[in-house]
């Protein structure tokens, strides 16, 4: 059985209904990933996993067993929104959310320290939280919610606020986390994080699941719609062949819509007769299509 | 538990370091010991005028209702041994305009503190006075002098009526009546032979410094708990603390938390302020009001001990709740103004009716359990009050400290993963039905 089974909750809110009948099991070293327009669900799906609300209905079981106080110390959480004392320093709040974690003061403050310098940010243990930069609060922050050497951890919007460097830190650290045998629930509207991090997904729309499954899977579910060319000299008339939706161009080739995969050949055919062809390729839907697509259409 | 004591901890560490606590503390030992000392500090300033005697003048021409009275006043206060009224008479010059300058004149001077003007004769049978003097509000002349006529004519009238001297001091011989309260034998304080009115006064000190202390740290840790509630639910952190200690632990650890800061800086704030009493110059001023704290019944004591921290614990938790329910520091006042109100009104009941301590007011009250701990510390202390009366007010406070204990570890736990506008009563109650606390 998997570390983390969330079968089929249910949450209603005041008078609307929040998560409807969501149901996936995160396995051990496993990175989850949990999408959704603002409002889909995620937080409240996550703050279920947490033990913050219960469910109205279904049963989350971490271990095969239902949650308890006990299961705390085993979670970590990085919120959504930034969650520090502005005016207390680093370490202070840190190692004294650890000991609530169960840790030693001691054990507490090693690991903060290892953690500071895996960030490249030591010099950051003494100062307090509103000195420093959004990046570096969200090192903080990030920090908080592994310090403790979790087995569970939830992660919403865990890359928010960083530059580019820094999301790869973070980003190596999390598949880390993930290859020493955590089970990861991760939220982003970052597509890109997705297909780089996350085995299997769940794309929530308006508090139901839409689509589910493992990257790979989805992607294959969907036609493959785009293709791009790259030509020596211009191609003309590709606009008149049957089955070319639209066609863009850009810098340094064409990207082509089209109805169906089988045009695909049509196309090279055609270009082919013209020039020589640099480049061609048959695109599969990125993950940001498919968001778009799937959480798009169901809005008009 | 031991993250129970780690809330505690982290509160604690986190109040003491805090910089406006520092300063808030410090300014105000610095207030007490200014106002430990003032009394002596007045007096020092006095200490010049201490036997300066203050002169006033009159115009004396021999026969006018006026001159007689301000010769009556000048042998009376010539009579009086250390009296600082002194009365000085100018010929007249016939004329009262001139007459008014040579007072006047007398006075710029320096040779006269005030002068008097008489006017025409009265009821009384004394002329209108009327006291002048360059001081703004100066009352204390026409007073003593009020008073000494007062007892000018009570003697000339007693003297016309033939009385004799012995009469005369018979009539004017003090009548002492002592209060002595006793005990009845149901009474709360144990055995005892009642309460002399010297014991009364030192209890009557003893009970206004208790409720002051009560009041003083409801609305100071309160304010305190409600805001750092609201503090952390504002900056998030509650997110992540509710994920790490449950949501009980964390209120009960940050109440006891603040609990031991009010009761370290209320104990700063008495320690500075007994240490100003005892420096030698104010000892003797303490020594002069003859305060016997020995007299003090012990059981008082204890009572007012287990209403204080009852009450401070009822006035906790309700902060807490209420803390909880906003989101941002802005919204708290409106929202802890209802408890401010109450523990106001409690205090002031108690204080108001510290003369009355029997009144039914007090007696209702003293059950009602927010008020309770104010006002049956006056009970105890200034009637006599029978132990059940006691147990039955403590039960009704520690019940409804249990009520309040579940009542706001549901509002807590609900309120502080509320954003946004303030939750209407029955979204609280409907969102408090999903959680077992």
């Amino acid at each position: 059985m998997n570390p983390l089974v969330v079968n089929n909750v249910v949450k209603h809110y005041a008078d609307k209904t929040a998560v409807s009948g969501v149901q996936f099991e995160v396995s051990k070293g496993e990175i989850y990933g949990l999408l959704g327009a603002n409002g889909a669900g995620k937080t409240t799906t996550m703050r279920m996993i947490l033990g913050l609300i219960y469910p109205d209905q279904g049963e989350i079981k971490y271990n095969g067993k239902p949650y308890s106080n006990e299961l705390l110390k085993n979670v970590g959480y990085l919120p959504e929104e930034r969650g520090l004392y502005p005016k207390i320093r680093v370490s202070e709040q840190l190692i004294y959310l650890a000991q609530l974690k169960g840790m030693s003061a001691k054990d507490a403050d090693r690991s903060l320290k290892y953690w500071l310098e895996r960030f490249e940010v030591p010099e950051n243990y003494n100062k307090r939280v509103e000195e420093l930069s959004k990046g570096n609060q969200q090192k903080i922050q990030f920090i908080s919610a592994v310090i403790h050497n979790p087995q569970f951890i939830i992660m919403d919007e865990a890359f928010s606020g960083l530059d580019p460097v820094n999301v790869e830190l973070l980003k190596a650290t999390v598949k880390e986390l993930r290859d020493n045998g955590a089970s990861i629930v991760f939220s982003t509207h970052r597509m890109e994080h997705v297909e780089e991090l996350c085995r299997n997904i769940t794309i929530l729309h308006r508090s139901k699941e839409v689509v589910k499954g493992s990257v790979k899977d989805i992607k294959s579910k969907f036609p493959k719609e785009k293709v791009w060319l790259q030509t020596k000299e211009e191609v003309a008339g590709l606009e008149q062949l049957s089955g070319v939706k639209a066609v863009h161009r850009h810098e340094n080739g064409l990207e082509i819509e089209i109805a169906e995969e089988k045009v695909a050949a049509q196309i090279l055919n055609h270009a082919l007769s013209q020039t020589e062809i640099e480049h061609f390729q048959v695109k599969e839907p990125t993950l940001n299509e498919i968001f778009i697509r799937t959480v798009g259409d169901r809005n008009e | 538990m031991n993250n129970f004591w780690t809330v505690v901890r982290f509160t604690v560490m986190n109040k003491l370091k805090a910089k406006a606590f520092i300063i808030s503390t410090l300014v105000f030992l610095l207030i007490i010991s200014v106002v430990v000392n003032i009394p002596y500090i007045i007096m020092q300033f006095q200490g010049g005028g201490e036997d300066k005697t203050q002169t006033v003048g009159y115009i004396q021409d021999g026969q006018s209702i006026g001159s007689v009275t301000g010769q009556q006043l000048e042998q009376y206060f010539a009579n009086i041994e250390g009296s600082k009224l002194t009365f000085k008479g100018f010929a007249t010059s016939g004329n009262a305009a001139s007459d008014e300058e040579t007072l006047k004149s007398e006075l710029d001077a320096g040779e006269l503190y005030s002068y008097l003007q008489f006017g025409e004769a009265t009821d009384s049978g004394f002329p209108e006075i009327i006291v002048k003097s360059e001081k703004l509000l100066d009352y204390s002349v026409a007073s003593q002098i009020e008073s000494a006529l007062q007892v000018i004519r009570h003697n000339n009238i007693l003297s016309e009526a033939g009385l004799t001297e012995q009469q005369m001091k018979e009539l004017q011989a003090p009548i002492v009546v002592d209060a002595v309260q006793i005990k009845g034998s149901l009474s709360a304080g144990g055995e005892g032979e009642g309460k002399t009115a010297e014991e009364q006064g030192v209890n009557m000190g003893i009970i206004y410094f208790i409720i002051i202390f009560l009041f003083m740290a409801v609305m100071i840790s309160g304010q305190m708990i409600a805001s750092e509630v609201t503090a952390e639910k504002s900056s998030r952190v509650m997110e992540v603390l509710i994920t790490s200690v449950s949501p009980l632990t964390s209120m009960f650890g940050k109440i006891t938390g603040m609990f031991l800061i009010v009761i370290i800086q209320l104990a700063s704030y008495l320690a500075v302020g007994a240490i100003n009493l005892s420096l030698p110059h104010n000892a003797e001023m303490l020594k002069e009001l003859n305060i016997d704290l020995s007299v003090v019944d012990p059981m008082l004591l204890v009572f007012a001990g287990l209403y204080f921290l009852a009450g401070f614990f009822l006035f906790a938790t309700l902060y807490a709740a209420l803390g909880s329910i906003v989101s941002r520091t802005e919204d708290l006042g409106n929202a802890v103004m209802p408890m401010t109100f109450i523990s106001l009104a409690g205090f002031y009941i108690a204080i108001f009716s510290i003369s009355t301590p029997d009144s039914l007011l007090v007696k209702i009250c003293s059950h009602i359990p927010l008020f309770s701990p104010f006002v049956m510390v006056l009970r105890l202390g200034l009637t006599d009050i029978a132990l059940w009366e006691v147990l039955v007010s403590f039960a009704i406070l520690l019940v409804t400290i249990y009520l309040a204990v579940v009542l706001s570890a549901k509002i807590y736990r609900t309120g502080v993963l509320m954003y946004g506008k303030r939750p209407s009563m029955k979204e609280l109650r409907k969102a408090m039905k999903a959680y077992k606390i």
